[in-house]
């Protein structure tokens, strides 16, 4: 099966359709004219780096390189997902708990599926365990984020009801109940979604690609399953993870509310 | 900063807190609570130190309703059997009907707690507290969102709830309500806050 070569001079081309909201922005006055050219520029340089990166990678494949990659990858996610999130008691670092949510959640999604479900040979096969993990990984960043922020915010703005339950003898866990089963939910709202409008509202980008490189949608279809349902597990743990920590974080040892 | 905040309250006494608003009242009652802890001194209960205690043992023996005390989620009922249940007892209907009948609230078990006016509210909030059978009551400004006659009912149950023996401390801003408490009055004093026995 062969497919539709893109050539430069089209590529090029596609870049009308930045100029489409451009002149939108300017017509409108939103003033979004120099981020639109500078996404498109961002976005060009950083697939192409990634691109070059990727066959060089596939070139190269050793286990520590491939762990190499992957551990950065899960840093990044760490990184992102702890940064702009207010009302931290203390302004501490969120990094080390949103990377140990993201990483369990991760082992948890991705480890049985190389070694029971897709089984690349070799078992480090960087072409499978990069793009599968970095899909689960940005689904489990997102989510984290969602949590760390409504749980820190939720704790600030439901302070007298949380401080309430605790007076008449409530453990941390009892007092913020509610409060972080409204942000895990929240959180997971937008994978669950996605099951149930996958194929109906959106084919998914891996399912996409895999169909336009020639892979039969059968197999396609398949891969995508699997993927669609590695997003809900390490939503689910990576979510409950961070709602674990940001609980730990927002209370002293003798069970009292910090200032955030 | 608190400062040289030390008084007694003995089983059955009434000790009010008065001061203008912004003077450490509502802290130094915060400290008693338990829901933060003070840099110096110790609070003790039955001549124990709190800190010793686990929080939750402490709290069960020392009720705190915070001014406009919130409503949980649920109904009347919900909200005054939520302390046992958090302990992973059960309260009886009965006994939960019978403290909505002491703070004067006889029939409002159903209702949605949240839609009360403020001093219905007050007076759930107090069943709320006595359901865990404290013995101590901490009550910051339980009149200052009500009406003259909503606040005259709920000084009136608090004189009646130390007339059963409870430890009662009332944060307050209005002499007149401390005064119709008959109870031992502090003053708490703007600035590094002191404590002076004495009416103000």
């Amino acid at each position: 099966m062969t497919y539709v070569e893109v050539s430069l001079p089209r590529l090029v081309a596609a870049l009308g359709l930045i100029a489409v909201a451009i002149v939108l922005s300017w017509q409108l006055g939103l003033g979004l004219g120099r981020s639109l050219v500078w996404g498109a520029i961002r976005a060009g340089v950083q697939l192409v780096a990634i691109g070059y990166f990727l066959l060089f990678l596939f070139g190269h494949e050793s286990p520590p390189f491939v762990f190499g990659v992957l551990a950065v990858m899960l840093s990044v996610a760490a990184l992102t997902s702890a940064r702009r999130i207010e009302h931290v008691p203390g302004r501490r670092s969120l990094a080390p708990h949103a990377l140990a949510s993201i990483a369990l959640g991760g082992l948890i999604a991705l480890v049985p599926v190389f070694a029971f479900i897709v089984r690349p040979s070799p078992w480090f096969e960087a072409r499978y365990l990069v793009p599968i993990s970095g899909m689960i990984l940005s689904n489990a960043m997102n989510v984290v984020a969602q949590v760390f922020e409504r749980v820190f915010s939720m704790a600030r703005t439901e302070r007298a009801s949380i401080e309430q339950r605790l007076a008449l003898g409530a453990s941390p866990r009892q007092a913020m109940e509610p409060q972080v089963r409204a942000a895990v939910r929240a959180a997971l709202i937008p994978t669950i979604n996605g099951l149930f409008t996958v194929g109906l509202v959106a084919l998914p980008g891996m399912m996409t690609g895999q169909i336009l490189s020639g892979t039969s949608p059968e197999q396609a279809v398949r891969y995508q399953l699997v993927i669609v349902y590695q997003l809900v597990a390490v939503a689910a743990v990576s979510g409950a993870m961070a709602a674990l920590f940001a609980r730990r974080i927002l209370f002293t040892p003798r069970e009292q509310l910090r200032d955030g | 900063m608190l400062e040289g905040a030390s008084f007694a309250v003995r089983c059955g006494e009434i000790v009010t807190l008065e001061g203008p608003s912004g003077c450490g009242k509502t802290t130094l009652l915060r400290v008693l609570g338990s829901l933060i802890d003070a840099e110096e001194g110790s609070v003790r209960l039955d001549g124990v130190d709190a800190r010793t205690l686990p929080p939750r043992t402490y709290r069960t023996r020392v009720a705190y309703v915070s001014q406009e005390p919130p409503m949980l989620e649920g109904s009347v009922l919900e909200n005054v059997s939520l302390g046992p249940r958090l302990r992973g007892a059960t309260m009886r209907e009965g006994a939960a009907a019978a403290l909505l009948g002491r703070v004067g609230l006889e029939g409002f078990g159903p209702r949605v707690a949240r839609d009360l006016s403020g001093g219905e509210k007050q007076r759930v909030a107090l069943a709320r507290a006595l359901a865990n059978d404290p013995g101590v009551l901490l009550l910051d400004e339980p009149t200052s969102a009500l009406d003259p006659a909503a606040a005259a009912r709920v000084l009136e149950l608090v004189r009646d709830v130390a007339a059963t023996g409870l430890a009662v401390v009332v944060v307050t801003h209005t002499a007149e309500h401390a005064a119709s408490l008959l109870g031992t009055r502090y003053r708490v004093e703007q600035g590094r806050v002191r404590l002076r026995k004495g009416a103000p």
